[in-house]
């Protein structure tokens, strides 16, 4: 069976200067992967080049059987971004109808699904009405509206608290058993990544490059009581100690 | 109990509402009596210091009647200027709102136009008047000409600040939808760019009025200025601030409706009901 993202020998670089170093990766479908790393190691770059915002410098990125463009093209991608996309005029149903007009594809029904995300009774506030919590719900809830096959997220819930962002990571993993996706998702929280992802790509400091693909072999969703888990101390232990350069390198990708 | 207490409730309310609604009133009238009372004193106050006489600094009850005596005269007149100014407006809002989707459409079209765009802006208007005059002579179109001249710059600017203003993370959204040109400029970038184009519409509205006045006063046999001049010609200076508190007063209202309109369009003040 095809993987749903290929990434085969990805690189960028701006003249001299590498932003990202060469990622080779498969990933299956339905799998939720997340890019870890300092600021400036090239994830968001690695996220924008499969959601063909940004060109390769080597390399292609497949989308199933597509290239990154046609399956843009296709409005294959759903992309959730750090600060909120909802556009400021609409309210939040109407900019959840806005995404599935411009795409010409209704993934699900606005209303239900605003329920659903704990909006009931929030429907028909604007941008400015609305928490950040809710504000980036609404923005997830955008983002899916088209039924992408696959969900690109950057930094999606680094704008909020720490107990909001704890709260909203289960909430979505316990939404994503509901509508399965094919998750690429930046972080610099290794606790979230270890809470919500099958497996992490650890990234070097800049310039960027694969440290170490580490599995989390533990079924989603998760319950909360995970991160009490030594597995789940173990893991975020492991990882922190390949970004503080405290292990050897593992296997690269 | 409940309901005595929703009794008790209603006049204080009511005086409360009414108390605001007085407060309220009070502050509009002071807004308005202000200004004039601060004039007003400042005119009576060098009529009596400057000592200079009557056809240079009239009272401002003699302008109030030559308002009022001449009123069908500066009536006549004040159309011709309106005219100049709202086909002067309409033009240079084509023209900079044009050449701004014009740039965002074909961005090289931008390092082509502007250049001559921003050369034109710095002639000063009393050449191209002069140009235009030998041109068209007095006609409707070299005034309008000015008009749309004076106007069209600010509008390009604005509109163009406006169009780059929309934010980047609406754009990529656009953009993994897969959107067309046109969905992206009329649902995002255009929307972006109202603040800029309703702060560039105060200042072409009110200044259409002045440059008309401008124009006719060099070129014209009508319209507002063409009346300043005659009355100059005739030692009339009750009749040149009949006009100048006409005109004042013209540019106030237009800006003002601008301004109020503004806020209803704009996003940001207004409660838009685009979906």
């Amino acid at each position: 069976m095809a993987a749903a993202i290929s990434i085969r020998n990805v690189s960028r670089r701006f003249g001299e200067t590498w932003a990202l170093r060469p990622v080779d990766l498969e990933i299956a479908a339905g799998e939720f992967i997340a890019l870890v790393g300092p600021s400036g190691c090239g994830k968001t770059t690695l996220l924008r080049i499969v959601a063909d915002l940004q060109a390769p410098s080597t390399g292609e990125v497949r989308i199933g059987a597509d290239t990154a463009a046609e399956a843009r093209r296709k409005r294959l991608l759903g992309l959730v971004s750090q600060r909120p996309a909802v556009l400021p005029w609409k309210r939040a149903i109407d900019d959840v109808r806005f995404t599935q007009k411009i795409a010409g594809r209704v993934g699900f029904d606005p209303a239900k699904v605003l329920g659903e995300f704990g909006l009931a009774g929030h429907e028909n506030k604007r941008a400015r009405q609305l928490s950040g919590g809710m504000l980036q719900r609404v923005n997830i809830a955008s983002a899916m509206a088209h039924d992408p096959s696959v969900l690109l997220m950057d930094e999606p819930f680094s704008a909020l608290d720490e107990m909001k962002r704890e709260e909203i990571g289960e909430w979505f993993d316990r939404e994503l058993s509901l509508r399965p996706k094919t998750v690429l998702f930046v972080t610099h929280h290794i606790d979230e990544a270890v809470m919500l992802a099958d497996r992490l790509l650890v990234f070097s400091p800049a310039p960027g490059r694969v440290l170490e693909v580490v599995s989390v072999p533990v079924p989603r969703p998760r319950d909360p009581s995970f991160r009490q888990d030594p597995r789940f101390v173990a893991i975020t232990g492991h990882v922190r100690n390949l970004l503080m350069h405290r292990v050897p390198e593992g296997r690269a990708a | 109990m409940p309901s005595d207490m929703a009794l008790a409730e209603t006049p204080t309310m009511s005086e409360a509402k009414a108390s605001r609604l007085v407060s309220r009133l009070g502050l509009v009238t002071l807004r308005v009596i202000a200004p004039i009372g601060s004039v007003l004193l400042l005119w009576y106050l060098a009529i009596w210091f400057s000592g200079l006489p009557a056809f240079v600094i009239p009272r401002p009850e003699r302008v109030l009647d030559v308002l009022w005596v001449e009123h069908s005269f500066i009536f006549e007149n004040l159309l011709a200027t309106l005219e100049v100014s709202a086909i002067g407006f309409i033009w240079a809002n084509i023209a900079g709102i044009g050449l701004a989707v014009l740039f965002d459409v074909l961005p090289p079209t931008r390092h082509m136009l502007l250049p001559a765009a921003i050369t034109l802006r710095n002639v000063p208007y009393i050449a191209l008047i002069s140009v235009l005059m030998l041109a068209f002579g007095d006609s409707i179109l070299s005034k309008t000409a000015i008009v749309a001249l004076s106007g069209f710059f600010p509008v390009l600017v604005n509109t163009l600040q406006g169009l780059r203003s929309a934010d980047e993370v609406q754009l990529d959204r656009m953009r993994i939808l897969n959107a067309s040109w046109w969905q992206t400029f009329s649902q995002v970038r255009l929307p972006y760019a109202i603040p800029s184009i309703i702060s560039a519409q105060e200042i072409t509205g009110s200044g259409s009025i002045i440059v008309a006045i401008a124009a006719e006063w060099m070129i014209s046999s009508t319209g507002l200025g063409y009346v300043i001049n005659h009355a100059m010609q005739n030692y009339r200076g009750d009749e040149v601030y009949a006009v100048a508190l006409l005109a004042t007063g013209l540019s106030f209202v237009i800006y003002t409706f601008v301004h109020w309109l503004g806020r209803r369009l704009d996003w940001r003040t207004g409660d838009s009901r685009r979906s």
